[in-house]
């Protein structure tokens, strides 16, 4: 083995020295070399697209980091479900998909990338917000293995062919939820359990509000941060806190059900976020703005069996099925519900923009005109809406 | 403005409470001269335990009550905290070594240890652990009949979860045996001076043990709380998170007296919650801080006040060797 290596060692460095001097010698011999190389490139990526990648679906390696597990009931149960699902569709083994639970969007997070990409993967999907700088780090070594990461949006601007982003539309599906949330209210007045004060957030509840006011004008909305994905602790405080100032139903944008749970508990009714939130809250759940991971994991895999390039900036959208809206609970939505909805929903796959104008901030400053939309993950996949419009005041 | 003052202050109550149980448990452990640094593994030990009791309860009772599960959990929950005092306890009484670094050593293990069965709990379940709602509801908060609907005390008072109270009683159960009895004189006595106390005739180690081990316990019924109460009954990685840490700062802040540790879990809890009711047009990072300021400014002055009685136990962290008299 030890000969073998310096064997190829010894090859390395006589090709080297052989290139050294080509350079240096007359620009004829060099244009051969270029030539010959070129050559030899189109030969291989002939031969890739005959054999494809090398990879196949029997070997194929699958690497995942998430920001908390499957116990949080919400985002990451909910993106493991479409693992799942990717899994049977595709015939693919357990042994052929590594998780990492519970990685801090820390430095941890690299060690974690590294370990998956050491371990083999052929492609590693990194799940929450702030794991994107440290997968970048990881990426840029390792040019072969394909990195997506869910709600970020560095890909293009990395200067990495092998980094990719993925989102979806779900501001529709909020919009959807918002309906029927907006026609529930006696109150007039929703609270919303916001993760961060980040784009992604925004960008949720303002299709939420906006989905309520258009079937109830005078409904008004309150968001309080937590300050972390995943913190059921402070996520029933902040619902506690927005029923206590008269909310009476919660929409959230946090990880867990712990939203949901609180609402149940004070007899007032939630939206859920992420998955199917019912069982958590049955006399409290309207519905819940969800997702289908499945739906771009399939295709970033498939990408790669097949040697195909992964979009950088992937958006799954309402139609697609990417997002959708889970079941009404009939127990506790208002009447008329299950047909505002349908008759927005066609709305929506009819081409209608969500953040369209006119729109105000609370001072009366036009951000978006009369007749124009925003065009929200327009560009790049994740959401970029970040204002704060009139009728939605931020707890604290 | 009225209902805002008491819709805070019921959120108080319930975010102190865990604080309050780990601060009664560390009180009793540091008035017997042990600094267990620990609270926060055995809160995160406790919280485990009264998860995985509980969910062995609702499996094998044919008909399980909520009020049963509490008391299964509060058991389960002690005897874990109870188990890694005792780690604590065999390392620095008998083999006398450095309580600062045991104590930290705790926490890790504690906190490896409940994520370690969080998750093997959460396999065997098939997803995540979770509790069932007749569980839950053993959780929920009490309604008494009458007292209950008493406007405002009732809410005040009569309306939070059965562990409030059993946080409560047991604050006042540890003030009364510390200052009424002859056993918290003599545990007083361990804390302060162990070779006086043992000259006096006192079981030092006997002592040491069972107020370190007890006070274990109690932190982990604290911990048991945030799972049970605070996480409706579901594992979440991590939950525990710093509130043990809290509790060590509560100690120094409530004085070393249990009844002064009420009204620091009450302050604590208020000062958690408090950005989302009080908006003061501050970044929320700042709130975040004021725990930890208000400690600091007790230490402070009490460390220029120099009161006596407001001291730490003066054996404080040292281990007692008996043949150093």
């Amino acid at each position: 083995m030890k000969k073998r290596l310096f064997a190829v060692l010894l090859a390395g460095a006589m090709a080297f020295s052989l290139a050294a001097c080509g350079s240096k010698e007359e620009e004829k011999a060099a244009e051969a070399v270029k030539e010959a190389v070129e050559e030899v490139k189109e030969d291989a990526e002939a031969d890739t697209e005959e054999e494809g990648s090398g990879v196949t679906l029997d070997n194929i390696k699958i690497g995942f980091v998430h920001v908390s597990d499957p116990s949080d009931m919400g985002y990451t149960y909910n993106h493991d479900k479409g693992t799942q699902k990717m899994k049977e569709d595709l015939g693919l083994r357990d042994d052929q998909i590594i998780n990492k639970y519970n990685t801090p969007e820390g430095a941890e997070c690299e060690t974690a990338v590294r370990e998956l990409a050491e371990a083999g993967c052929n492609i590693i999907f990194c799940t929450s917000f702030g794991h994107e700088d440290y997968m970048l780090l990881v990426a840029e070594d390792y040019p072969d293995i394909q990195f997506c990461h869910a709600t970020g949006y560095q890909a293009a601007s990395s200067g990495l062919d092998n980094v990719h982003n993925y989102f979806g539309r779900i501001y529709q599906a909020r919009y959807l939820s918002g309906i029927a949330a907006g026609l529930r209210t006696e109150t007039n007045k929703l609270g919303y359990v916001a993760a961060m004060p980040f784009a992604e957030c925004i960008s949720g509840y303002t299709a939420f509000y906006l989905g309520a006011k258009s079937v109830n004008p005078d409904v008004t909305m309150m968001v309080g941060y937590t300050n972390s994905w995943n913190d059921p602790t402070v996520e029933a405080q902040v619902a506690q806190s927005l029923i206590d100032q008269g909310c009476d139903v919660i929409g959230q944008h946090a990880d867990s059900t712990a939203t949901q749970t609180t609402a149940e508990a004070n007899g007032v009714w939630g939206v859920g976020y992420n998955s199917d939130m019912i069982a958590a809250a049955p006399n409290a759940v309207l519905t819940s703005a969800i997702w289908d991971w499945s739906i771009y994991l399939e295709y970033a895999v498939n990408c790669v069996v097949n040697g195909e390039p992964i979009a950088v900036d992937w958006c799954g959208s309402y139609e697609e099925g990417m997002v959708g809206l889970s079941p009404l609970n009939e127990n506790t939505i208002a009447e008329g519900t299950q047909e505002a909805i349908d008759a927005a929903s066609q709305q929506l796959l009819d081409g209608y923009e969500v953040f369209s104008g006119p729109l105000y901030d609370a001072d009366g400053n036009v951000l978006v005109e009369e007749g124009d939309f925003y065009p929200e993950s327009g560009e790049a996949s994740a959401p970029s809406w970040d204002k704060i419009i009139d009728g939605i005041t931020i707890l604290g | 403005m009225g209902n805002i003052i008491m819709n805070l202050i019921v959120a108080a109550v319930l975010a102190g409470t865990p604080l309050l149980f780990g601060t009664l448990g560390e009180i009793l452990t540091e008035k017997s001269g042990n600094l267990n640094l620990g609270v926060e593994g055995m809160m995160f030990m406790g919280s485990i335990a009264g998860l995985a009791g509980a969910m062995k309860y609702e499996a094998v009772a044919a008909n399980p009550s909520g009020s049963v599960a509490v008391l299964v959990a509060i058991i389960c929950a002690f005897g874990c905290g109870v188990l890694g005092a005792l780690i604590y306890s065999i390392i620095t009484v008998t083999l006398r070594a450095n309580q600062n670094v045991t104590g930290l050593a705790l926490t890790i293990f504690g906190t490896g240890f409940a994520n370690f069965f969080g998750e093997v709990l959460g396999n065997n379940a098939g997803g995540y652990a979770a509790v069932g709602d007749v569980v839950k509801a053993g959780f929920s908060n009490v309604n008494i009949p009458v007292l209950s609907s008493i406007p405002v005390i009732g809410r005040l008072v009569f309306s939070y979860n059965s562990l409030v109270y059993v946080g409560i009683i047991t604050a006042i159960i540890i003030a009364v045996l510390l200052n009424k009895t002859r056993i918290g004189l003599n545990l007083r006595a361990v804390g302060e001076n162990p070779s006086t106390a043992d000259a006096a005739g006192i079981n030092v180690t006997k002592y040491k043990y069972l107020a370190t081990c007890i006070g274990g316990g109690i932190c982990g019924i604290g911990g048991m709380y945030v799972s049970m109460v605070t996480c409706s009954g579901i594992w979440v990685h991590n939950c525990v998170s710093g509130k043990g840490w809290i509790a060590v700062a509560l100690v120094i802040f409530a004085i070393w007296r249990p009844k002064r540790a009420l009204l620091g879990g009450l302050i604590f809890g208020l000062l958690s919650i408090m950005r989302l009711y009080i908006p003061l047009k501050i970044p929320m990072q700042i709130y975040d801080i004021f725990p930890y300021i208000a400690t600091i400014i007790v230490l402070i002055a009490i460390s220029l006040r120099r009161k006596r009685e407001n001291q730490p136990p003066a054996s404080l962290g040292l281990a007692y060797f008996r043949e150093e008299r």
